[in-house]
């Protein structure tokens, strides 16, 4: 009986329309979360296809006069020592948009990847000193000053992609641990959970299809976020020198070496500069609209209850 | 006849004219209340019609409905009260000359905890966590009464005393999370009483609360509000209750008042079939029975142009669905039903219990001993227990007697520190990751609160395909097609179902997903920690009889553990009574109920609301 009474309520809920879907309309709803978008596609689009349409090689000397205004021939002009500014622009993203990424990637996944496991492990009465060892070593780590740590790993393994990335994810891994492992605990205790272990499920299961996906939308927020942390982070050991070295035309070494120069040949100093910060503030607003997305409280609204 | 009335006979009614002569009989006067909340795309949805309801003084009124049938909104805008998202569409509440519906909030804020007082259901929520006792009891006796200094401390002291605050001294200075469920809501009722109030308003004040609890604390409010002489809305979803401490009681559905009349003519002689089959669906102690839920959920809105409770009556006509029907007295208390006088009389009767055979002992357990940590007490000391092939027993006793963690011990969640579990005469490892497949497939669990058991991630038809293959040996993909709808079919939920996901569903259907899940696995067990508990009393219904229904068929064993008597006494055949981790009397339920050996048993009986039953309904 009320089987058949129960089918008119439940049939006319709408079938969801997949988590991509909802996704991207709520991203797209506000109009940060649009602009954030628009100018993250915009940058990711100079970045990846710059180095192809740049009219000149990034770091051949020479090609007109050094410090020269822009002209027909070079759009953005030159720099001191004669190149392309608009070529070493275009060409000069990879890096600051390369490493920050992989080095978020390994963060999340060995810092998130032991913040889940000390989160789960906390709250069960046999593993909590997986937890404090877990905790033990992120708090280690948290204690020494991000910059010193990068110097320390450059000047120890020498100035190379691999050494920045190493040293972004070492800075940021126990940072990104600490927040996912207080989202599990959030969500551990409850009794889904429970259900999956008395069904005997193992930890590799209970970590990746039950709790994972109930944690995912924090993961995804706090990578983005995470990501316009390592971007700045990039860019600025580059213009200290711990990263990418000359000729590289890479933007936060163009901006340390051209910043003599900024009242004869600004461009060379504001183009990379404004790249670095529309890159970090478009992922910024992105960040912001996805944890609006994320947020249960504002979700709830498009829900059909 | 009384301050009630139908709207035709109010205008000439002269009990609801304010008396002349000394003081109104009347202390609150709500006439025509209609009220709709603004859904999110800004559109109004109309939730209470055209309410008439008369508090007399010094009365306690009972407003009782499920959940979403408009009570608490009614109780809370008669008294000026209304969420930002609500819009008084029309009536008034006369206090006096003064309408509480068109006051300006200014003008409120000096009626609201001088005249009229309001205690919310969970005190621990609604008071303030970061201030004191002393500090919360001193705002409303400040601004109303104008106490001060010394006369002001002796005062408080005096009204936590009333409220039966032990060491009211000290309670002054303490905080909100000091105190226990209860005594939260003690000193809730002492803030709202704090100023002399005429009109007391308490929006379900004891929900949630354990039954011994419940009943001390309503016991203290009536004695209060007698003593007072203060006149009381009383709203809950629980009927047996309300008998118990209201003069009248008011039925709400789909926002309009459907019966109302002095408590005893309501209960003993229902005449809105929506009373009668909330009577129904409420298990009871005295004369144990079947229940029935009530088919569907109420409307999120009022209706028009027809009962609104038509599609879920039983006795409903044609007639009934095509046009409004009054609130009328037809030779009783005013009911709005077109069927009143042809409803059988008296109150209706639950039908009798099934008998079950019952088998070999499954399960049985022996000097159970279960601690969270080494350094702390035990919370279970050596409980045994023994139960057969198509056997329910029955675990009670108060919030902190660890029945829940003794179902976590059997089950291996935390495995015991002691004692031993045998399943069909072989002993079970106590954790359960070193028991085998076949052996978790036999112990099966279902949780208190469905919102946390369902995984909000998973579809319905993954948390349903997961114990399957686990448990089920290899079925190919028609199979287990075939099973998925038999299980849906058991809990009686359509096959849509399974592509949705648990945040879809009602309340009532999660828990039926969670009982499906366990019968997925085909256990030969089953353990229920409260499963009913967050439930309406019509929803509970209906999962009683799946769960009564299914686990027959099946021949499953059950342990149930309820913290409602009730229910124990209409499921179990073997009740066992816990208290602070050990068990304090066991035996045959009828038994056990009828004399009890044990002053505790005798306690929680005592604290249980009952209602008069009657012959089965004839349909």
């Amino acid at each position: 009986m009320s089987a058949i009474d129960e089918i008119g309520t439940v049939a006319e809920t709408p079938v969801p329309g997949g988590q991509q879907q909802r996704l991207w309309t709520s991203l797209t709803a506000s109009t940060s979360g649009t602009v954030g978008l628009t100018l993250s596609v915009l940058m990711l689009a100079i970045i990846v296809l710059g180095p192809f349409l740049a009219p000149y090689s990034p770091t051949q000397i020479g090609l007109g006069m050094p410090n020269d205004a822009p002209s027909w021939s070079h759009v953005f002009g030159t720099d001191e020592l004669g190149r392309d500014i608009l070529s070493r622009f275009l060409s000069g993203g990879g890096s600051v948009l390369l490493v920050p990424l992989l080095a978020v990637t390994l963060a999340t996944l060995v810092g998130g990847g032991l913040g889940v496991l000390g989160g789960y492990a906390s709250v069960q009465s046999r593993l909590r000193w997986l937890d404090q060892l877990i905790s033990s070593v992120f708090d280690l780590t948290l204690a020494l000053p991000p910059l010193l740590l990068a110097l320390v790993l450059i000047a120890g393994f020498g100035t190379s992609h691999m050494t920045m990335i190493f040293a972004v994810a070492l800075i940021f891994a126990p940072r990104t641990g600490r927040i996912l492992r207080g989202a599990t605990q959030a969500v551990v205790t409850s009794d889904y959970i429970t259900a999956a272990q008395a069904r005997g499920e193992g930890l590799p299961y209970i970590l990746v299809r039950e709790l994972l996906p109930n944690i995912a939308t924090t993961v995804i927020a706090e990578f983005t976020l995470r990501m316009t942390w390592a971007v700045i982070f990039v860019a600025a050991l580059s213009f200290l020198g711990l990263g990418a070295q000359p000729p590289s035309s890479d933007w936060g070494l163009m901006v340390a070496q051209a910043r003599s120069f900024i009242t004869v040949s600004p461009l060379a100093v504001l183009a990379p500069a404004t790249g670095i910060a529309v890159l970090s503030v478009s992922l910024n607003l992105v960040a912001d609209a996805l944890s609006q997305h994320l947020d249960p409280a504002s979700r709830r609204k498009g829900a059909t209850v | 006849m009384g301050a009630w009335t139908t709207m035709d006979e109010q205008r000439t009614e002269a009990t609801d004219l304010p008396n002349p002569l000394g003081q109104d009989a009347d202390a609150l006067r709500i006439s025509g209340l209609t009220l709709a909340y603004r859904t999110p795309d800004n559109r109004l949805n109309e939730v209470v019609r055209g309410v008439d309801l008369t508090l007399r003084r010094g009365e306690i009124l009972g407003l009782v409905g499920e959940s979403g049938c408009g009570k608490s909104t009614t109780a809370l805008a008669a008294i000026g009260f209304r969420s930002a998202d609500i819009r008084v569409l029309g009536g008034e509440a006369l206090l006096g000359a003064d309408d509480l519906l068109s006051m300006p909030r200014e003008a409120l804020r000096a009626i609201w905890g001088k005249r009229v007082a309001f205690v919310a259901q969970q005190a621990g929520l609604a008071l303030n966590a970061s201030l004191p006792i002393g500090r919360l009891l001193a705002d409303p006796i400040q601004k109303h009464l104008g106490l001060t200094g010394e006369v002001l401390r002796r005062y408080q002291i005096e009204l936590l005393r009333r409220v039966e605050i032990r060491d009211p001294e000290q309670a002054l200075a303490k905080f909100v999370f000091q105190f226990s469920g209860g005594q939260q809501q003690r000193l809730a009722i002492a803030i709202a009483l704090s100023c002399r109030p005429e009109i007391l308003v308490l929006d379900e004040p004891t929900t949630g609360l354990d039954a011994t609890t419940q009943a001390h604390i309503s016991a203290l409010l009536v004695t209060l509000v007698r003593e007072g002489g203060v006149s009381v809305i009383y709203v809950s979803h629980d009927l047996a209750l309300l008998h118990d401490i209201a003069d009248r009681i008011a039925v709400m559905y789909a926002g309009e008042i459907v019966e109302i009349g002095d408590a005893d003519d309501i209960v003993t002689a229902p005449r809105h079939p929506y009373t009668r089959a909330l009577m129904m669906a409420a298990p009871s102690i005295r004369t144990p029975g079947m229940v029935a839920g009530i088919p569907g959920r109420p409307p999120l809105s009022t209706v028009r142009g027809g009962c609104g409770f038509a599609p879920r009556c039983r006795y409903v006509l044609d007639a009934c669905t095509r046009q409004d029907v009054a609130l009328l007295a037809r030779g009783g208390h005013p009911v709005r039903c077109l069927r009143a006088t042809e409803l059988p009389p008296g109150a209706p009767g639950l039908a009798p219990l099934e008998s079950v055979p019952v088998g070999d002992v499954v399960l049985k357990v022996s000097d159970l001993v279960c601690q969270y940590s080494k350094w702390m007490t035990p919370t279970v000391r050596g409980v045994s227990l023994e139960v057969r092939h198509g056997e329910t027993i029955g675990i009670i006793g108060e919030s902190g007697s660890g029945k829940s963690t003794f179902l976590r011990g059997i089950a291996g969640l935390l495995p015991p520190t002691s004692g031993r579990v045998e399943f069909r005469g072989k002993p079970l490892a106590g954790s359960v990751a070193d028991r085998h497949r076949a052996e978790r497939r036999d112990l099966q669990l279902i949780f208190q609160n469905p919102d946390s058991s369902l995984n909000p991630r998973q579809t319905v038809g993954a948390i349903l395909k997961r114990p399957i293959r686990l448990f089920r040996g290899r079925l190919d993909h028609a199979q287990e097609h075939a099973l998925l709808e038999r299980l849906l079919d058991d809990v009686q939920l359509p096959r849509a179902v399974l592509h949705r996901y648990p945040a879809e569903l009602s309340g009532g259907q999660k828990q039926r997903i969670a009982i499906a899940r366990a019968f997925a696995a085909d256990p030969a067990v089953l353990l229920c920690d409260e499963i009913t508990s967050a439930l309406d009393v019509s929803v509970q219904a209906s999962i009683l009889e799946i769960l009564v229904r299914l686990s027959h068929e099946r021949g499953v064993a059950t342990i149930f553990v309820s913290h409602d008597l009730a229910v124990v006494r209409m499921l179990a055949a073997t009740t066992l009574v816990m208290r602070n981790g050990a068990l304090v009397e066991a035996g045959p339920t009828a038994e056990l109920f009828r004399s009890p050996h044990h002053d505790y048993t005798r306690t929680l009986l005592a604290a249980v609301h009952d209602l008069p039953r009657g012959a089965l309904p004839q349909p």
